[in-house]
This record gives structure tokens, sequence and C-alpha cells, in this order.
């Protein structure tokens, strides 16, 4: 550069189109009328390409990088005399986001705010973005995710139930009283059809699938024949299905997942794993809280359709003496543990 | 271990720099939160041309020239497919494996969709770098080598590892000149042995110098449920052995076949490549960066990733054959950005081993 010729203009070097041959070369500019003429020239003042300013693909500025300046034709202007070329173009198209993206103490209020929106995204948003996506997904869809869960629970792990008829119609009968104490634009919404299974893996239990399917084993009928405690149960997994619990989960992961994906990009191989595992764990603090979230609506509609409350409570009870010394701990479980839950119901119970 | 350079090799350059690129990031970052994660195509475009812009050699760097407009809509795209695949899974399970398997085939297709796109949003020195894969390459790199490598207990790994890296290299032009790597197949195998050499030693001497014993772990872990903190010692240790037997012998592996690979590539016109890296050097500074990164809550990941890109680029070489002025690009269709948004969302690189 030091035996470059001093001529005006902005300096920079030039290349001419789809091609890495490279000079160096300079922008020189004359009045054209209504638009200002940009000619560029090599240092022997020949012109290798010219086009109205306005006419000129000016990419946005990007911290400190070399700016480019494509002309109609494809020639290259590449320069890094940032000021001349803020000059010859004015505020160009990511001229404030270049201002904002500059390092300085407003940068802390960038971090804060992120920092507040991720928190946000994360409480707020999320529930947003799947509550949007179950409004949008036909009921009809729902009810076939019921139908195909039960295909292949049926073709995998579950028997046909092995229940005397008095058994089951004991259970529907406390079942429909908890269904008919619900609002009625809430009851016509889902199908509410309880089935019964045998499936020796998984012990006594009672679910709810996301189109309103309620399972409830052989094993829980045998265990627990108290009808407060059934009803108890029943009623929290209603609370389940009533607050669409199973798809809001389905959608959050899916769409944590995206966005983990993308936001995260190149944050490198190990902490992608980090944030993951993070996910993982916060989305277990999710489901905790729609367990305590049915429980209370599972106390209120026993309560409501004439039940003990208390029932819920001795389900628990029995639970943790029974599986108590193997429940991992609180912050890895998927639900709370069976002690948290007898205390938070007690509390529930009395407030009722 | 740390040879130089050859004499005639120019290094690479990256002229990046933390403070600045953390001013792109944050907003990046916040933008990308506050639309739902829609601004991510468009600070994608502003991190790949942050870092291609600030990679020299011989005083001409990278480019990028997708716009955050390409991106998003491959993104939305794929989104959508994911989603319909997850709802005709849940609801039709049959369906669903079907699809599975439709989905192994698309696989190899996805992924040379997203190389040739990759390609030609990047030049260097103003001319487009091209790829000429075929599906039915990717479909042997990427589905029958790693098949076979499970077959043989994956005592093939090298041989797999060679053959993706020469996929990609050997398919890749700068213009109209061809990129290709002449490695023998041997250098792949020390490196792989060393790996190994390094988790048996250093797994023989911790077992010996803690007394970590098998029986117990296998112990401990199977009483986890009943009583996680008598368990939870063991389990640390185990940890922390995994930790300093595998990840090193990671980096080993990587810094001895990337150099492999650079000096013994070639691009048309005589030009040639070298890389120097060593492996306690690129370890030390993984390690370190996330030590930083962890404890200072991601807000140093722009300096570590910084400091990354300025190792790499120092400890890589380009050796000219000839005038760096006579490239020129080829006409490619690019396509759209499909594969490289399942790429994204997959996490697979496929970018050009800058």
């Amino acid at each position: 550069m030091r035996n470059a010729p001093h001529l005006p203009g902005l300096r920079g070097h030039a290349f001419a189109a789809r091609s890495s041959y490279r000079q160096p070369a300079r922008l020189v500019t004359r009045e054209g009328g209504e638009d200002l003429w940009v000619d560029m020239q090599n240092d022997e003042r020949a012109v290798l390409a010219s086009a109205y300013l306005s006419d000129l693909v000016i990419d946005p500025p990007l911290g400190s990088a070399p700016r480019k300046v494509t002309f109609p034709d494809g020639a290259v202007f590449e320069t890094t005399d940032h000021a001349a070329i803020e000059a010859l173009t004015g505020q160009t198209r990511g001229s404030l986001l270049h201002h904002y993206e500059g390092f300085n103490s407003r940068l802390f209020g960038v971090v804060a705010l992120c920092l507040a929106a991720a928190w946000v995204l994360w409480r707020y948003g999320l529930d947003i973005m799947a509550a949007a996506a179950i409004a949008v997904t036909p009921p009809a869809v729902i009810e076939q995710i019921d139908v195909g869960t039960m295909q292949t629970m049926d073709f995998t792990m579950a028997a046909p139930s092995k229940l005397t008829d008095t058994q089951k119609r004991d259970v529907e009968k406390v079942y429909r009283r908890l269904v008919n104490a619900l609002p009625d634009d809430v009851r016509r919404t889902h199908s509410f059809e309880l089935l019964f299974r045998d499936v020796p893996g998984m012990g006594p239990n009672a679910f709810a699938l996301p189109g309103g399917t309620m399972l409830m084993t052989d094993a829980f009928v045998k265990d627990f024949p108290d009808t407060d405690v059934m009803a108890g149960v029943l009623g929290h997994e209603i609370g389940h299905v009533v607050e669409q619990h199973g798809l809001k989960r389905i959608y959050r992961s899916l769409s944590m997942y995206v966005l983990i994906a993308f936001l995260a990009g190149d944050v490198g191989p190990i902490l992608e794993d980090v944030v993951l595992e993070g996910n993982v764990l916060l989305s277990l603090s999710f489901s905790r809280a729609q367990e305590t979230e049915a429980d209370e609506f599972g106390l209120k509609l026993s309560k409501a359709s004439g039940f003990d409350p208390a029932g819920l409570k001795r389900f628990f009870k029995e639970l943790d003496g029974r599986f108590g010394d193997s429940e991992p701990p609180q912050w890895k479980s998927t639900h709370p543990s069976s002690a948290a839950r007898v205390e938070a119901i007690d509390a529930y119970i009395d407030g009722l | 271990m740390s040879e130089s350079l050859p004499a005639d090799a120019k290094p690479f350059e990256f002229t990046g720099n933390a403070k600045e690129w953390f001013g792109i990031w944050i907003v990046n970052l916040l933008l990308s939160i506050v639309t739902l994660g829609i601004y991510s195509a468009w600070a994608k475009v502003r991190t790949k041309k942050y870092f291609h812009n600030h990679t020299y050699v011989e005083g001409r760097n990278f480019d990028y020239h997708a716009t955050g407009k390409q991106i998003l809509i491959g993104r939305l795209i794929v989104i959508a497919a994911v989603v319909v695949f997850q709802i005709i899974t849940a609801i039709l399970p049959a369906l669903g494996l079907i699809l599975l398997i439709g989905l192994l085939f698309a696989y190899p297709w996805l992924i040379v969709r997203s190389m040739i796109f990759n390609a030609r949003m990047t030049s260097f020195s103003n001319v487009r770098f091209g790829f000429v894969g075929t599906v039915g390459q990717a479909f042997m790199t990427f589905l029958v080598y790693p098949l076979l490598m499970a077959l043989t207990l994956y005592t093939t790994f090298p041989i797999w590892d060679r053959a993706m890296k020469r996929f990609s290299i050997d398919n890749h032009k700068l213009g109209q000149a061809k990129f290709k790597m002449d490695a023998a197949l041997g250098p792949f195998y020390k490196a792989f042995l060393v790996a190994i050499a390094w988790i048996i030693v250093t797994g023989l001497i911790g077992v010996l110098l803690t007394g970590f014993n098998f029986a117990e772990f296998a112990y401990a872990m199977e009483s986890m449920d009943n009583d996680p903190g008598q368990g939870a010692a063991i389990v640390g240790l185990f940890y922390l052995l995994f930790f300093i037997a595998f990840l090193p012998a990671a980096f080993i592996y990587q810094a001895m076949t990337r150099n492999v690979v650079y000096n013994n590539t070639t691009l048309e016109g005589g030009h040639r490549f070298a890389s120097n890296v060593t492996a306690p050097q690129l370890l030390w500074l993984a390690v370190t960066n996330m030590i930083v990164v962890v404890f200072t809550l991601f807000l140093m990941l722009p300096w570590a990733q910084v400091r990354m890109s300025r190792y790499l680029a120092s400890h890589t070489g380009f050796i000219p054959g000839g005038s760096m002025d006579d490239f020129v690009t080829q006409q490619q269709e690019a396509g759209g950005a499909i594969g490289d948004a399942y790429t994204d969302l997959e996490g697979i690189d496929v970018g050009l081993p800058i």
C-alpha cells in the first residue's frame, strides 16, 4: 500500500464478477442528475464498473468486517474504510442493528433483557405456543392419539382385564359421579371413556390419555377398593385431561427442542449437552407443577361430587408405605414425592 | 509434538475479537428470544458471516451469502414436517414406523442438499464453493459404513472416519478447482490406537490409584433407587475417570487426524494445506473454555468461540502453488435451505472444515 499513488476517492479492492482476481481500486463519485454516479477505478484510472448509487447492493455493516459493495454486473468492491463508506452511503439497511451491537455499557441492559426474556419465554411463552398449537389441533386428531396409544399398549404390555362386571360397574359408578360434577361445556369436549386392562408391569395405577380416555389397571381395583381413594385418583386424572396436560407437555417439549436446536447454534459439543440436560431437569419441574395442579383439581372435584377428599391422601400414604424407601429424590422425578404430596394435600383440604 | 507449519505455508488468520462478537451475539440472542425463535434464522446468517469475514488467507477472506429469509423458510418447512411426523406416529404407530424407514432413505438426500446449500452460500475471495457429492455416496458413507462398523465392533471406525472426510473434501470445489484428500489409512489407525491406549492406560492407573471397583460400582448403580446418597461417591468417581480417560482420547484422535487430513489435502492448481494442532493444546482450550463458559453463565461463550477460532486458524496453513487470482465461480443451483435446516436441527456439522 505504501507505494500506491495518492489518488482521490474511497480506497479498497476490486473483484471482477465471479472471479478471485483482486486489485487495488477506489470508488469515485460524481453528480449524475438526481442520483450519485459511482465509478470503480483501478490505480491506472481504468473504470472497472460503474452504476448509480441506488443500484448498488451494499452489504449491511457487521462489526469490523470489511464492507462490500456489489455493482449490477457482479463486480465487487471491498473496503475496510468504514467511515468513508458510511459517508458515501449514509444510513443503510442494518445500520441501526449495527449500532445496538456495538460493545458498550448498554449491552449490560441487553444481557439483563435477555435473561428476563428467556425466563418469560420459558414461563409463559412456551405455554402460549403450546396453547396456540392445541387450539389448531383438530379434536379428531387428539382422539386418534388415544386410539393409537391404546393399540400400542394392547400390543406391547396390556392384557384384557380379569375383573368381574360388578367390580367394573362399581368403579364406573364412581367415575360417572365425578364426570357429572364437571361443568357441561367441559364434559362435552372430551370422551371420558373408562377402560380396564391387566398391566402387570405397572402395579396399581390409573392414568388419562390426552383425548380423555381413562385407563385403570386391575391391580388398582384390587388394592384400592375404597371409593374415596378411587374418586381421589380418578379426579386427579380427570384434572390432567381437563387442563390438557398431556398435550401441553408434548407441544412444550417439541417447541423447546426446536428452540434449543436453532437458538443454541454453535455452542460446542459439550455445552449443547449441558443445555439439553438442563432443559430435561427444568421440564421435570414443569411436570411436577402439573401433578400439583391435577391434585388440587381432583380434590375439588371429589368434594363437589360428595366424596371424602382425604381419599387421595390415603392413596399416597399407602404408596409411601410401600415404595417410600425406593423413591428417587424430588428434583429428579416427574412426580413430587408422596410424602410431600400428602403434606400439600392436607394444606389444600384445609383451605377448601 | 508441536511442529511448526512448513516454511512456505501462509497461516490462516482469524481477526475477529471477543468484545465485538459479544455485542453481535447477545443482540442475536435477545432478538431470537423475543421473536420466539424466528430471528434465529437471521442470527445464523450474522454468525456465519462474522466468522467467515474474519477468516483470512493471504489477505483474502471468506464470506457467507445466505439470507435470513432463505434459512427461515427452510426451517419452517422442516418444523412442519417434524410436527406432521410426530402426529402421525402418535395416531398411527404402524404408519409412523414406515415413515421412519422412509426418513432413513431421506437422510442421505438431506445431507447432500445441506452440503450443496452451504457450499454455494460460502465464498472465498469472491468465488463460490460448490459441492458435487451424490445421494448414493452419502447413502454409503452415512448408512452402510456405520452399519459395517457396528458389525465389526467399531474396530473399523478409522475407515468410516476417513470415508466421511473423503466424501466431504473430495466433493467440494472452490470455483472450478477441486479439493482432493489423499491420506493413507495408516495414520487414522495410529490416531485411533493412541486414543485407545490413552483410555486403557489412564483407566488402569485411575483404577489402581483410587481403588475403584466395578463390582462396587454396579452395586451402587443398582441400589441407586433406595439410597442415592450412599452410591454418590463411587458414581462421581466413575464420571471423573470417564472424563479423564475419554475426553482427552477424543481430542488426541481429533488433533492427529486433523493434521493428517490437512497435510494431505490439495486444491487443483497446485495449492496445498497444512495443519499442526496438538492434542494437549486442543484439550486445554476446550476444557478451559468449558469451565469459563459454565461459570460465567454462558456470557463468556463469544470469548471462547473467538479463542478457539483463533487457535485453529493460526495452526492451519495454505501453501499456494500459483496465483490466487485464477479461481472462477462455477454455476450451480444452490437449491432451498431444507437440508440446511434439517442438519441444524439434528446438530450435524456439514460446513467446510475451515
